[in-house]
């Protein structure tokens, strides 16, 4: 087995000559794959995504009959200063969120995929926070930062920050403090991705490295960030969806507040749709999370694709 | 030089440790206090008097058990399911090249960018026509057919170089022989990544469970949980006994987990 | 090891598709005795709906009624999704009115107009909140309004008469909770406690000044906030920024004994009766009149109705009838009041019946608590409510979080309602 997993893969291996099968027949055999999760997906989420899409052109109560509205729901979402409160929370989230999140959990598979003692005790101890009650986390968090009692401003206010942030209370900081929150509750998760994904660096290239005299920095640079791109691809891509559809951890730490200084677009989708049913303007403001994140998405594949080229 | 490398490391995860289980802490001290000391301010890590009760008491108080096995009966064959047809589609994504493919997995891709708050409803009325509602069969097919197996094995096969099943095909394998002989034994960490992701999703999903099951004898934990919260909602203590319970079936998934993606085990284990 | 993975997950699989159609619904009987189902919440700890189940029951033996348990918190999430795919449960039952006004006017719900005209809305406080245009949807059974509870321990311990507390104004009320707080760090007393919901400061200063909350000028709040951000600077009320994040619970505060007056609902009267019988709280506790702005000796307070509704997809839709038109009858009220709730139903008979009931304080005061002069309903139902009440909730954090000052506040709620609500 070892013999298979030592292939050489460090450079992407030229595609080999596609053998003569016919285009049909391999058409045939790649559906065939993909069909048995393809039908349970496409009349459960595809379809139902694609309808909700749909809505951002009517108006729908859910109950009546849907009326065509054209861009009206667009056009009351532009001039709605909730909005854009929400989209720009929202990106301002994901712009903390993802590169910390990215980092911390890549440097913690590293540093616990080594043989140390103990780390099993630590990937299983990391891996808490996502297992752990949301209300727990949040009653937690909120006393963690409590602005007159919470431990972590007696300590700000030990070592001479006289006046320190109020934190979830405070319109300025409560952003940060969610951001703080999240990477901590969803660090373990992608840690287990990455873990999952040094194992396919054959530890024959560290050796040989090593042999070669090269420090611990360049084999992270050179052979562990090379060999895990697939795996950052995805984590990158699953962590910019998930940041830009954020809800629960708000919900449950602040819900949007004070104010509307956490508010996201989950939070107002969720609002206008299923508790005010307004399912037309729902939509559209779905639309517009779907577009960024598909933009997003698709300008990732790019830049991977080029960067394996 | 080394020894104050590993010095720090531990001192660094040490520290992380502390911070990450504080919160987990927090819900076995509460479990074990009377409830209404639960919200004291300030905190009260240890508890004054331990209420060991809560934790014979809560049987009787909900169908925990029932809860429990529904929640159980749900998420393995969500996970099963998710990752056998995820792993296989993966395979068509990854190692068969036909046109078209590469726009179906895009269409894959953007579904997970569309909140399920958008789209619950219009997935509602499908399941109501279907009859589906209020019975498991609905939760399953929900969940088992997501986007996001597809794509992380399909991620995690890329890495697989092409050779191998080059050669297997040469050997005369057909596309089915190689994703079973070659493919699913060499992917076992992502596998197990996958099913623990899945898994503790199914797990703590809530509001899945909260529309499509009226019947409290189809509830999962996390609904019961909530439920009682809801019934309950000064009975915090008991709440946090109920939450401590729920997450033991995760951690001893983790623990068996664990050996499949950590190196050295993962290589020499696979035969 | 690998065939054995394989066999696994297909075997598991097989499994699933097999044993998943477990449990499904029962369809709609046939003949004999009629089954309707009743939308509800939190029905083991909301005592009200099965003495009125069991009551109609009894008086009707040939509808069986079947709850159907939805948690609280999300109910109306639930019933809307609900009835978006058409669901066909008989009776909702409508938790708030401006649920209730969303139902009604897309047409989700059976009229029922002619049943309530014949209500005497003289006597049913809270029917007239039901009228759509003219038609009426659903017929209330249940009215609760606040009032002030006091911990009477903590009062004897500071040699407060009771009697004080019958004609109290709101700055009665402010010296008062100063006075009655003490002690400091995890033993401090608090003289009041304010639970966070704006309803508190906004809902009672529209009931006393008469001020419109869908208006979209607010100076009226301004008095019943200076009150409340005064107290809460003074440190006689539990910060509303800890009380928040820390997800306090008014339950807590109060019977626990770590608060000696609290604004709340009559509903909290029933989950005090139930937890002393069961040995849950030893508070003493007792109920006043909300203080008001003038000691006049009127009492003006707030609250909701609730209500059951027939649902427009019912296939009893006769039965689901009898059933709420029974629940908010004279029998039905009774039914409701010996459950330790206020019916919508007002009358002397209803009262007697209430404060017979073991554990509830029967003194002069408490009589006066139960006897407002007027009740103004909690937010007016119309097309904007639920919008104008976001914008209110989102700057009720900010005054109370100190994050804007009050004129700033009040201005900016003012601004937004005109801007953003059509």
């Amino acid at each position: 087995m070892t013999a298979t997993v030592s292939a050489p893969r460090q450079v992407r291996p030229p595609v080999p000559a596609p053998r003569p099968v016919r285009r049909r027949s391999r058409t045939w055999v790649g559906w065939s794959f993909i069909l048995p999760n393809f039908i349970g997906f496409a009349a459960l989420t595809l379809v139902p995504v694609i309808a909700s899409l749909a809505l951002s052109f009517l108006d729908w109560d859910s109950y009546s009959t849907p009326r065509w509205v054209g861009l009206d729901n667009f056009e009351r979402m532009i001039h709605n200063d909730t909005f854009w409160t929400a989209l720009k929370n929202t990106a301002y989230y994901a712009v903390g969120h993802v590169p910390l999140t990215l980092c911390a959990a890549l440097g913690f598979a590293v540093l616990l995929n080594q043989k140390l003692k103990g780390a099993r005790f630590f990937r299983t101890a990391l891996f808490f926070p996502y297992i752990t009650s949301l209300v727990a986390v949040a009653v937690v968090w909120n006393m963690l930062l409590s602005p007159e009692s919470g431990p972590v401003n007696q300590f700000l206010r030990a070592v001479g920050i006289d006046h320190p942030p109020g934190w979830t209370t405070s319109t300025t900081w409560a952003m940060p403090a969610v951001i703080v929150a999240s990477v901590w509750r969803d660090l373990g998760y992608y840690m287990i991705l990455y873990l999952a994904g040094l194992q396919t660096i054959p530890a024959e290239l560290y050796e040989a490295a090593q042999v070669d005299g090269a420090s611990g920095w360049q084999r992270f640079r050179h052979i562990t960030v090379p060999g895990l791109r697939p795996t950052t691809f995805f984590v990158l891509i699953m962590l910019t969806i998930s940041s830009f559809k954020v809800f629960d951890l708000i919900q449950v730490m602040t819900e949007g507040g004070p104010g509307r200084a956490t508010l996201v677009l989950s939070q107002v989708i969720y609002r206008e749709g299923i508790v005010q049913g307004r399912f037309g303007y729902s939509s559209a403001v779905s639309m517009v999370l779907f577009v960024i994140v598909l933009t997003i998405t698709v300008v990732q594949f790019r830049l991977q694709r080029r960067s394996e080229r | 030089m080394i020894r104050v490398r590993r010095t720090s490391a531990y001192l660094l995860l040490g520290l992380l440790s502390v911070a990450v289980l504080v919160p987990f802490a927090w819900m076995v001290s509460s479990s074990l206090k009377a409830d209404a000391d639960v919200f004291s301010v300030p905190v009260r890590w240890i508890p004054a008097e331990f209420h060991w009760g809560n934790f014979s008491a809560i049987w009787g108080r909900i169908p925990l058990l029932t809860y429990l096995r529904n929640s159980v009966f749900l998420s393995v064959t969500i996970t099963a399911l998710q990752v056998l047809t995820g792993s296989f589609a993966a395979y068509g994504f990854a190692k068969v090249r036909f046109p078209g493919r590469d726009a179906l997995f895009l269409a894959y891709i953007a579904t997970i960018a569309v909140p399920w708050q958008a789209y619950m409803v219009p997935q509602y009325v499908i399941m109501q026509k279907a009859g589906l509602v209020n019975t498991h069969l609905s939760l399953i097919l929900l969940q088992a057919f997501s986007a996001f197996g597809v794509f992380l094995m399909r991620q995690y096969y890329l890495t697989i170089p092409d050779e191998l099943s080059e050669a297997a095909r040469l050997d005369g394998l057909s596309e089915y022989g190689i994703w079973a002989r070659i493919i699913l034994p060499l992917s076992k960490p992502a596998l197990a990544s996958l099913a623990l992701l899945t898994f503790v999703n199914t797990w703590n999903d809530y509001m899945g469970p909260f529309i499509y099951l009226t019947d409290n004898n189809l509830w999962t934990i996390q609904l019961g949980l909530r439920s009682f919260v809801g019934l309950y909602d000064a009975e915090y203590a008991m709440i946090m006994t109920g939450s401590v319970l729920s997450v033991l079936p995760i951690l001893v998934i983790f623990l068996l987990g664990q050996k499949y993606f950590v190196q050295g085990i993962a290589t020499s284990g696979m035969k | 090891m690998k065939r054995h993975l394989v066999s696994i997950l297909a075997g598991a699989s097989a499994l699933a598709l097999l044993a998943g159609c477990g449990g499904s619904s029962n369809g709609p009987a046939a003949d004999g005795p009629q089954t309707i189902k009743v939308a509800l919440w939190n029905y083991a700890t909301t005592p009200e709906f099965k003495a009125i189940i069991d009551g109609f029951q009894q008086a009707n033996p040939q509808i069986k009624v079947e709850p159907v348990d939805i948690l609280a918190d999300d109910y109306a999430e639930k019933v809307t999704t609900m009835l978006a795919g058409g669901d066909s449960t008989d009776v909702l039952t409508m938790k708030n009115v401006i649920d209730y006004a969303r139902f009604g006017t897309r047409g989700q719900l059976l009229p029922l107009t002619d049943q309530a005209k014949a209500l005497d809305p003289a006597k049913y406080s809270g029917l007239k909140a039901y009228e759509l245009d003219g038609k009426y949807f659903a017929l209330p059974y249940r009215q609760d309004f606040w009032v002030l509870y006091y911990n009477k321990t903590l009062l004897e311990q500071a040699g407060v008469p009771e009697s004080k507390l019958q004609n109290l104004t709101w700055a009665d009320y402010a010296t008062l909770a100063k006075s009655l707080t003490k002690g400091d760090g995890p033993a401090k007393v608090y003289g009041a406690y304010q639970h966070t919901w704006r309803s508190v400061v906004e809902a009672t200063a529209a009931a006393q000044t008469g001020g419109d909350l869908l208006g979209g000028d607010y100076g009226f709040f301004k008095d019943q906030y200076t009150m409340t951000l005064d107290l809460q600077k003074d440190g006689a009320l539990l910060p509303w920024a800890t009380a928040r994040s820390q997800k306090v619970t008014y339950n807590t505060m109060f019977s626990t004994g770590k608060a000696a007056l609290m604004p709340m609902g009559t509903w909290y009267a029933s989950t005090l009766l139930a937890d002393t019988k069961s040995g849950k709280t030893k508070v003493a506790w007792g109920m006043a009149p909300l203080p008001q702005r003038t000691a006049d000796g009127k009492v003006t307070t707030f609250g909701s109705p609730t209500a059951f509704a027939v649902n427009k997809n019912s296939k009893h839709a006769d039965a689901a009838k009898k059933f709420v038109e029974w629940a908010s009858s004279e029998a039905g009220a009774t039914t409701v009041a010996k459950a330790g709730v206020t019916p919508s139903l007002q009358s002397q008979q209803i009262l007697d019946t209430y404060f017979a009931l073991p554990g509830v304080p029967g003194d002069a005061v408490a009589k006066k608590a139960f006897k407002p002069d007027t009740v103004v309903l909690e937010m007016p139902v119309g097309d904007k409510s639920s919008d104008v009440d976001q914008i209110l909730t989102e700057e009720h954090e900010l005054i109370m979080t100190g994050q804007k000052s009050l004129d700033d506040g009040l201005a900016e709620m003012a601004k937004r309602v005109k801007n953003e609500v059509r």
